[in-house]
């Protein structure tokens, strides 16, 4: 068996030996439990204090928007779930929407109402998973595991519904494959009804907890000017004193139906951060309080569809397909040549648990689109790092890519 | 002086046990797989969770460890890129033998869907790997079922031998 | 006449196009049906040269000239109130005449608009940077380059952010294939282990319908591994060792005369 001899020679980044000044290069990660993933910085530090820092990102660099224009629209569907893998269903519904309006598409009302759920659920999971790792990174290893015992409730419920705990795939271009499972509405209903004293609990925990207060009061303050100039969207923005929300200021599906207020704080340091993560949760408890009613009303009302109804683009739903032969041909020619979607350009920002995700298309009438750019909020939150990071001593580094809630997946696409 | 009877064959007789020396070490070391904190994307999610309070890994004796020196088991778990492959060469180098590797998910075993020029075809070019989970991702059930699997794996090797070469290199 | 296609067009194609089929256009609308797009527009056109502006899918477009770009976005940010660049990079048009698209995507959160604005640029050409406006056009213009190669003038760090500083190639280019070119092939390979490791590594397989019989009859089951190379003829006996003997105590061997060894040098 053959040894090969590993080339690689030893890296000396860490040491500078011709240098002037005092400063001493430090790098951090790509490997690192609290780098959230494979991010990479490069910190100048003098002594304590960082003086400059470069993040390299790209250590999970897979190519989707070229893999996105060499696949049919339906095909790319289980690709976006790798984005931000810890809210798939977001980044399924970004680019449905965005595909959506394209060819100009209404989805039925009781497919909404589903996505909506979805949504909101896929909300509840990434901020309970955001509270997870950071409170673990800053050391509160209870709530790591109380947060992350909330959060297989929830994938219980999604695994129900789609059967993956991850990577859900669950939402189409033009509605929802399936209706929500006969228990879904139950138990959704006993973990909301048991979220509120869960997020009290965390709250106990942390809110008045002096390690904690300390690592994050005061600590990576973004100015409004910064958070606006860095592209800074979701929770980001709204803790540096924007109160822009798109569910609320350019409403899709039906968030203009549903009532929920939008926390912002005008500190913009990581404590206020954390309060809006922990509000946002009790907000999207609301919202699906008021999800269910709106369901049962479409059962009420007898609203059973659940894809559109658009022979050019969306294949028939099962029944037809297997009993007539127009829908079957139909079906056969969209499976394998895919849909072709009018001529055109669209971009489509919707709120995901990190920020505006944005999906922008370009369709040149083909069956694949002929640019897809993915606009992800954590790549500029990562890049915030750059002039954020700055001034700060190495322990606030840790409690800072804690609370900018970054996802390699999504940085990197 | 009460007299008794020290029945040397049954359990619990004498405070000795016999056994060889490869059962002894192998037992060791099966029961404490110390693994690297490695989660690469999507599968690291999994890894968590399985290290979480529902899956509770601690109690194969496995602990996540931040450090390549102080870890046996290097799980790859997630999509590993071009401009990662030199380090995962570098970390593994940097784990004490004997050491196993866990190649967790589609990505790291293949490539899995991501057939594009970023992506290395699979972990095992780089390092050699024992045990390859399919799945994308793997619940965590996979991933407890895989430890074990190692474990048994480790059991049935010889202890003093040098680590075998395995897949590749 | 057949229509040309360019021959190193290297992505996915539709196999089957129907002789008559005529794509549908996504709907553009005039400006002036939207009164704060059409007082935008105007407050542009009155400084700036606007080539053509239309509105589609409720967002505007504008193409503008290149040289115009920082004024047009300075002018946007400050008397506009389009404070946000959300997005901006690329599109390759350099099969059809040789140019590249460049789009900025502009959100104003005062009036709930969104802005597209465009304009091309000839290969090998430079953008001029924005990044003094927007920090966040930092890394949009830094991944545009590692992407496409279009280069960012006045730009503080000009260099690759997602893909290594060590590589060759522009990946969204049409003429970059999807799965790499022969550098991105062995890129890792040559990197780590040299050259001449790439006989005894093997080139990348890239066929998903590839099966290795050996790989799922050998390699699946425990006990059954080997190393690869190995030549293998089909019926060797797994050597399985195990753990605990069967009806035995915990750890404790059963004594077994055959196999145990009488050391008769107490040096030994």
């Amino acid at each position: 068996m053959a040894q090969i001899k590993n080339r690689l020679t030893p890296f000396f980044e860490n040491i500078t030996f011709d240098r002037e000044d005092n400063e001493l290069v430090l790098n951090f990660g790509p490997q690192h439990p609290s780098a959230h993933g494979q991010l990479r910085l490069m910190l100048h530090l003098q002594q304590e204090q960082i003086v400059k820092a470069h993040p390299d990102v790209g250590y999970l660099h897979r190519g989707m928007e070229k893999m996105a224009e060499n696949m049919i629209y339906n095909e790319f569907m289980p690709t976006t779930d790798r984005m931000d893998y810890i809210a798939s269903s977001s980044n399924n519904y970004g680019f449905a929407l965005a595909v959506e309006k394209l060819i100009g598409l209404e989805v039925p009302r009781r497919a909404k109402v589903i996505r909506m759920m979805l949504l909101e659920i896929n909300r509840l999971m990434s901020h309970l998973f955001w509270l997870a790792t950071t409170a673990l990174d800053i050391g509160a290893m209870t709530v790591f595991l109380f947060a992350f015992r909330e959060r297989e409730y929830l994938m219980d419920i999604i695994e129900g519904y789609c059967g993956a705990r991850l990577t859900h795939a669950a939402i189409r271009i033009g509605g929802v494959p399936l209706d929500i499972q006969d228990d879904f509405l139950h138990q959704l209903r006993v973990f909301l009804n048991k979220l509120p004293q869960n997020i009290k609990d965390y709250e106990d925990l942390l809110d008045t907890n002096r390690i904690w207060l300390m690592r994050m009061e005061e600590v990576g303050t973004i100015s409004t000017e910064m958070a606006l100039s860095w592209g800074c969207t979701g929770p980001m923005l709204r803790a540096s004193g924007v109160a822009w929300d798109i569910r609320k200021e350019e409403p899709y599906e039906l968030y203009d139906e549903v009532e929920f207020n939008v926390p912002y704080s005008d500190k913009g340091d990581n404590f206020a951060r954390y309060r809006i993560y922990m509000e946002e949760m009790r907000e999207s408890a609301k919202i699906l309080y008021q999800t269910i009613e709106m369901y049962e009303k479409c059962e009420k009302d007898g609203q059973t569809e659940l894809m559109a109804h658009a022979p050019k683009y969306i294949s028939a739903p099962k029944l037809d397909i297997m009993t007539q032969n127009y829908s079957l041909m139909q079906h056969f020619v969209l499976v394998t040549q895919g849909m072709r979607p009018p001529v055109g350009e669209v971009y489509v920002a919707t709120e995901s648990p990190k920020g505006e995700l944005g999906f922008y298309i370009n369709s040149q009438g083909g069956p694949y689109p002929y640019r897809l750019k993915l606009r992800a909020p954590s790549f500029w939150h990562t890049g915030i790092l750059t002039d954020l990071l700055p001034g700060h001593y190495i322990p606030d580094v840790v409690s800072i890519i804690g609370t900018t809630n970054i996802v390699f997946g999504e940085v990197d696409r | 002086m009460a007299q008794h009877k020290v029945n040397y064959t049954q359990d619990g007789g004498l405070p000795v046990a016999l056994t060889s020396i490869d059962k002894i070490v192998n037992w060791g070391r099966s029961n404490s797989l110390w693994a690297l904190t490695y989660g690469l994307a999507c599968c690291g999610i999994e890894m968590m969770a399985s290290g979480a309070s529902r899956f509770d890994f601690d109690r194969y004796g496995t602990i996540f460890r931040a450090s390549p020196r102080q870890a046996d088991l290097m799980i790859v778990a997630g999509t590993l890129t071009k401009k990662h492959a030199e380090f995962i060469k570098r970390l593994y180098d940097q784990m004490t033998e004997p050491r196993w590797v866990i190649s967790m998910g589609s990505c790291a075993n293949t490539g899995g869907m991501f057939n594009t020029y970023a992506t290395v075809q699979g972990v095992d070019r780089i390092i050699p790997v024992d045990l390859y989970l399919p799945g994308c991702a793997p619940r965590p059930e996979t991933l407890q079922y895989g430890v074990m699997l190692l474990q048994k794996k480790i059991r049935a090797n010889k202890a003093g031998n040098a680590q075998k070469a395995k897949r590749l290199m | 006449m057949r229509a040309y296609t360019p021959k190193d067009d290297v992505q996915a194609k539709a196999y089957y196009t129907d002789r008559y089929y005529v794509a549908p256009q996504v709907p553009k609308s005039e400006v002036e049906t939207d009164e704060v797009f059409a007082a935008d527009l105007e407050a542009i056109k009155a400084k700036f040269e606007v080539k053509e502006a239309y509105i589609q899918v409720e967002q505007m477009v504008v193409y503008i000239n290149a040289h115009d770009i920082y004024g047009v976005l300075e002018f946007m940010r400050d008397e506009l109130a389009y404070t946000q660049l959300s997005e901006m990079s690329a599109i390759d048009w350099l099969a059809k005449d040789n140019t590249f698209e460049i789009f900025y995507q502009m959100l104003s959160m005062e009036k709930r608009k969104r802005i597209r604005v465009k304009y091309f640029i000839e290969n090998g050409q430079a953008v001029d940077s924005v990044e003094k406006l927007f920090r966040s056009a930092d890394w949009s213009e830094r991944e545009m380059f590692d992407m496409f190669g279009i280069e960012a003038n006045n730009h503080p760090f000009m260099k690759r952010i997602l893909m290594p500083y060590d590589w060759q190639g522009y990946p969204l280019l049409k003429t970059y294939p999807l799965e790499g070119d022969e550098f991105a092939a062995w890129y890792e390979v040559d990197k780590i282990y040299g050259k001449e490791a790439r006989d005894i590594i093997g080139p990348e397989i890239r066929d998903t319908a590839t099966v290795d019989r050996y790989d799922s009859e050998r390699f699946a089951r425990l006990g059954f591994e080997v190393p690869k190379g190995t030549k293998i003829t089909g019926n060797e006996e797994p050597h399985v060792d195990s753990y605990q003997e069967d009806g035995g105590i915990f750890l404790i061997k059963k004594y077994d005369k055959e196999s145990s060894v009488v050391i008769d040098d107490p040096q030994r």
